[in-house]
């Protein structure tokens, strides 16, 4: 390929997937809204909310650590995305595959946590070790998705598995051939995401925000930034392993926002879980149906 | 006619005596770290193409007894001179003046390292098995001079270790007379030719007893109690490199004696009951968890040290799965991560005892904080963690990958799942690590706290560039790696620079690396260039839910730092590990209670009598039948 095409992917990829998270997050608050009988808020309120936080006149900094969490935070996501394929965009998902993405995307998250602890804020170290035990919960029904996927498609090559579903229809979508996966990865994505009923880390009435109590102006801004490269991270993850990837961009919005309403729905009718019972809850059914669609995998 | 080899033998054995006469003074210490770069660069010049020979040999019982040394143990011989000479860097300047004052022996200290170094060379370069038991008993005795430098918790944890390592050390005899009996040699080439022919009873025993005496030194399950402490408590150099290699010393006997020697086509031989379980596939559920265990049990520790003790026996869990899968990807990963671990332990360990040496503390409960006050310390243990944890850019990334692909592609989900799982915990664990001793609030008694010296953080930074380059570039360590392989009888692995290209799955580390930087940066272009200007505020200004914080009121949170997790796992603790745990302690007790009601009511001296000639009664009869 020639390095100006390549380098044209790899600057269109992230910023592609930061302008349709932040339609994710309004297509979020949507939904919330409708289910509490409000309108919501209106087409760009996402974006007026990120120049809003940034351009605040106080800044509060608890140290050169706290700053790079955020950069960390950021700049992972931006990395990560020119591992997910897109129509017409491969980046370089070739060099990585499925499993670096997975632990790349713990990038962020690290930063974050160091961001946090330089804080001094006990609310945020309560938050982050939430956080991260929400981490060991959803991740391990997740790793047991990936597994699946990888050993039905016979690759950890991401570009593979989305050729593979597109060359045989429907039928050999992901979805169809490992049902007990896809749900499985549907139970993950949810924990993923941090949304109820998996949201104790962040609970207001609790821990005071948790992770976020020191967070604001572009601290808070950078974070979401980042909630709108991980909504679209987690829908476009869950399109290319079970739902044929994106054959042209109309299907691949239409997939990955449709994968996010499910979640969504959920999270507004949801109360939450304390974080022992998140752990049972995710240790136990997705973790079932995975090990089941496993074994349909092996045979 | 004196070889490279024994040249490089030599030069270790000499440094001994210059170790103990030298180590007192600051320039005598540096002098010694010269040593172990003309030991490195003796080993360089070796670098074994084909297997170079040592001039040292003698017969033994009708047996040739000689040294020799291939790829697979130069790479180890490698990482083994290195761990010791960054060890001793570390501790030439302030380290050992303070400690030196406070009573340690240095001159034990500096020779012991220098004698577990030539003990593990004679290891490594063994030509037979009565050079690799000689290797063997030298490097278990040796390792127990640096553990008991410490004194206090230190013994106790070194006499652990001495019943481990002499049971360890039995069982290898053990192995090496049953090896006689059945193959008529102790030549490693008679054994590898006789195991095809060899009937399948023998064959189980052979392997058997040599992996069970190597595992005991790698700290597998079940017999992962020792290390932990006992390489924790060591002093600062001699913790930091038994942590680095030492139990490292089992995995080459296993790649040695059952990979190399035995074959994998004979090991597939070895079924228990029915096919479905083999001896191999045991040993893969032994190393997996292995992986997992000791790694939860790690999360739960207070102190740092121990915290990393109880890590390096999980990563050794890695290990062996690579080398027991022995594919080319999962044997090229096993044994790649040896030189990974060894250098991201060693900058974890080196970086907990600068902190030590500045706070005279390991107890994540009394740290915190130390971020502003130790940076390059800070730094140094970041990049470790990330190494530890296995994530992106740094070079324990690359390992597990390879180790990952190669579960899933051999068809191992359930492998892949768990070893994953131990990854998840490690990830956890070395947050709190890192937290509980650099983030956080400040300590009111650490507020005059200031950087560890450059002797101390100068090793540390120049490991992490290691850690770093070798990460993004695995290929500088997978072309050894490859020989290594070759070196035991297995395909060797397909590399790049970058790390592995494969149809089904690359890895390309620079272009990952790469690319995990631009987005740093622009990361940074957008948090620094846009938007209001941040403002730097104390860390006792914050939001505290309608308190306020003050210096002295202690508001941390890091004991129990975990609480939801443990809350629901503190149960499979208590049910499994401490069960097993009290079982053995009291199959033990029960053993010594018999042992001593013999001892007081009969004969002692009758009752060694008839031990030992039962014992050799049933050595003679395997040795002569």
């Amino acid at each position: 390929m020639h390095w100006a095409e390549l380098l044209a992917e790899l600057t269109l990829m992230p910023l592609v997937a930061f302008i349709v998270g932040l339609f994710m997050v309004l297509m979020m608050r949507k939904i919330g809204a409708r289910l509490q009988r409000r309108i919501g808020p209106p087409l760009l309120q996402p974006l007026y909310d990120i120049v809003k936080l940034f351009g605040k006149h106080t800044q509060t900094s608890h140290g050169l650590l706290h700053e790079f969490g955020i950069v960390m935070a950021v700049g992972g996501y931006v990395a990560a995305e020119t591992l997910l394929p897109v129509p017409g965009m491969n980046g370089i998902a070739e060099k990585g595959g499925m499993i670096t993405l997975l632990y790349l995307t713990m990038i962020p998250s690290l930063g974050l946590a160091l961001g946090v602890g330089q804080c001094a804020n006990p609310n945020g170290s309560i938050g982050i070790s939430r956080a991260l035990t929400a981490m060991l919960a959803y991740d391990i029904p997740f790793v047991i998705v990936i597994a699946g996927v990888a050993m039905h498609f016979g690759t950890t090559n991401l570009v593979d598995v989305v050729a593979q579903q597109q060359a045989g229809g429907i039928e050999t979508w992901g979805a169809t051939q490992m049902p007990l996966l896809a749900l499985a990865g549907l139970f993950a994505l949810q924990g993923m995401l941090g949304k109820q009923p998996f949201e104790i880390y962040v609970a207001p009435a609790e821990i005071a925000t948790g992770p976020m109590v020191e967070m604001g102006g572009k601290f808070l801004g950078g974070l979401f930034v980042m909630q709108c490269f991980q909504l679209y991270t987690a829908s476009v993850l869950y399109v290319t392993l079970f739902l044929g990837g994106g054959e042209n961009w109309v299907s691949f919005l239409a997939k990955s926002f449709a994968v996010l309403v499910l979640p969504i729905s959920v999270a507004f009718l949801f109360p939450r879980y304390r974080t022992e019972d998140v752990l049972t809850m995710l240790w136990k059914w997705p973790v079932i149906l995975g090990l089941l669609g496993l074994v349909f995998v092996g045979s | 006619m004196i070889g490279a080899l024994d040249m490089l033998l030599l030069a270790a054995l000499a440094a001994i005596p210059l170790s103990a006469l030298f180590a007192t003074t600051r320039s005598g210490r540096w002098l010694l770290v010269a040593a172990y770069a003309v030991q490195f660069g003796l080993l360089i010049m070796l670098q074994p193409a084909t297997a170079a020979h040592s001039a040292l040999s003698f017969q033994l019982l009708g047996n040739a007894v000689g040294w020799q040394m291939d790829a697979l143990g130069w790479y180890f011989a490698v990482i083994t001179i290195g761990s010791a000479g960054f060890a001793a860097a570390y501790a030439a300047g302030e380290w050992s003046e303070v400690n030196g004052r406070l009573g340690l022996s240095l001159r034990w200290l500096y020779a012991g390292l220098q004698i577990n170094v030539l003990a593990m060379l004679l290891l490594l370069a063994s030509g037979d098995f009565v050079s690799l038991f000689i290797g063997w008993e030298l490097t278990s005795w040796a390792g127990l001079i640096l553990m008991l430098l410490a004194g206090g918790d230190a013994i106790r944890a070194s006499l652990r270790y001495i019943v481990y390592a002499i049971a360890g050390g039995m069982t290898v005899f053990a192995g090496l007379v049953i090896t006689q009996a059945a193959v008529g040699s102790l030549q490693f080439d008679a054994l590898h030719a006789a195991a095809p022919s060899l009937g399948t009873g023998r064959l189980w025993a052979i392997a058997l007893l040599f992996i069970l005496g190597f595992s005991v030194k790698m700290a597998s399950m079940p017999f992962h109690l020792w290390q932990a402490p006992a390489y924790a408590y060591s002093p600062a150099p001699g913790s930091s490199f038994l942590g680095s290699i030492s139990a490292r010393m089992g995995l080459f006997g296993i790649a040695l004696v059952a990979i190399k020697l035995i074959g994998l086509a004979q090991l597939d031989r070895l079924s228990l009951v029915t096919d479905l379980v083999d001896l191999r596939g045991l040993l893969t559920w032994v190393a997996v968890f292995t992986a997992i265990l000791p790694t939860f049990v790690a999360m739960r520790q207070n102190d740092a040290r121990l915290l990393l003790g109880w890590h390096g026996v999980g990563q050794g869990g890695y290990m062996l799965l690579g080398v027991i899968i022995a594919d080319r990807l999962g044997s090229a990963g096993g044994l790649l991560h040896v030189f990974n671990h060894a250098t991201y332990q060693a900058i974890l360990l080196m970086a907990v005892f600068a902190v030590i040496h500045r706070t005279g503390t390991a107890d994540l409960n009394r740290l915190g904080g130390l971020v502003t006050r130790m940076p390059l310390t800070f730094l140094a243990m970041l990049i470790g963690i990330i190494g530890l944890a296995g994530l992106p850019p740094m070079n324990g990334f690359v390992s597990k990958w390879m180790i990952y692909r190669a579960l899933i592609v051999d068809g191992h989900p359930l492998l892949f799942v768990a070893t994953v799982i131990s990854t998840l915990g490690t990830v956890l664990s070395v947050y709190k690590l890192l937290h509980n001793t650099f983030l956080g609030q400040l300590r009111l008694e650490h507020e005059q706290i200031h950087e560890a010296p450059w002797s101390m953080t100068v090793p540390m930074l120049l490991l992490c560039v290691v850690v770093f380059v070798t990460g993004a570039a695995p290929g500088l360590v997978l072309q050894y790696v490859a020989a290594a392989q070759q070196a035991i009888g297995l395909e060797p692995v397909r590399y790049i620079l970058g790390g592995i290209e494969s149809p089904t799955g690359s890895l390309d580390m620079l272009w990952i690396t790469a690319i995990l930087f631009a987005g740093f940066g622009i990361g940074a272009v957008l948090f620094y260039l846009i938007g209001g200007r941040s403002r730097r505020v104390h860390q006792l200004d914050n939001y505290a839910g309608g308190h306020f914080l003050t210096a002295d009121v202690r508001y941390q949170y890091s004991d129990n730092f975990y609480a939801g997790l443990m809350h629901r796992i503190r149960p499979w603790y208590r049910g499994s590990f401490e069960w097993t745990e009290s079982a053995l302690v009291s199959a033990l007790g029960a053993a010594s209670t018999l042992a001593r009601g013999f001892f007081e009511q009969a004969n002692p001296a009758q009752w060694v009598l008839v031990g030992t000639t039962v014992i050799m009664t049933w050595v003679m009869w395997y040795a002569l039948g």
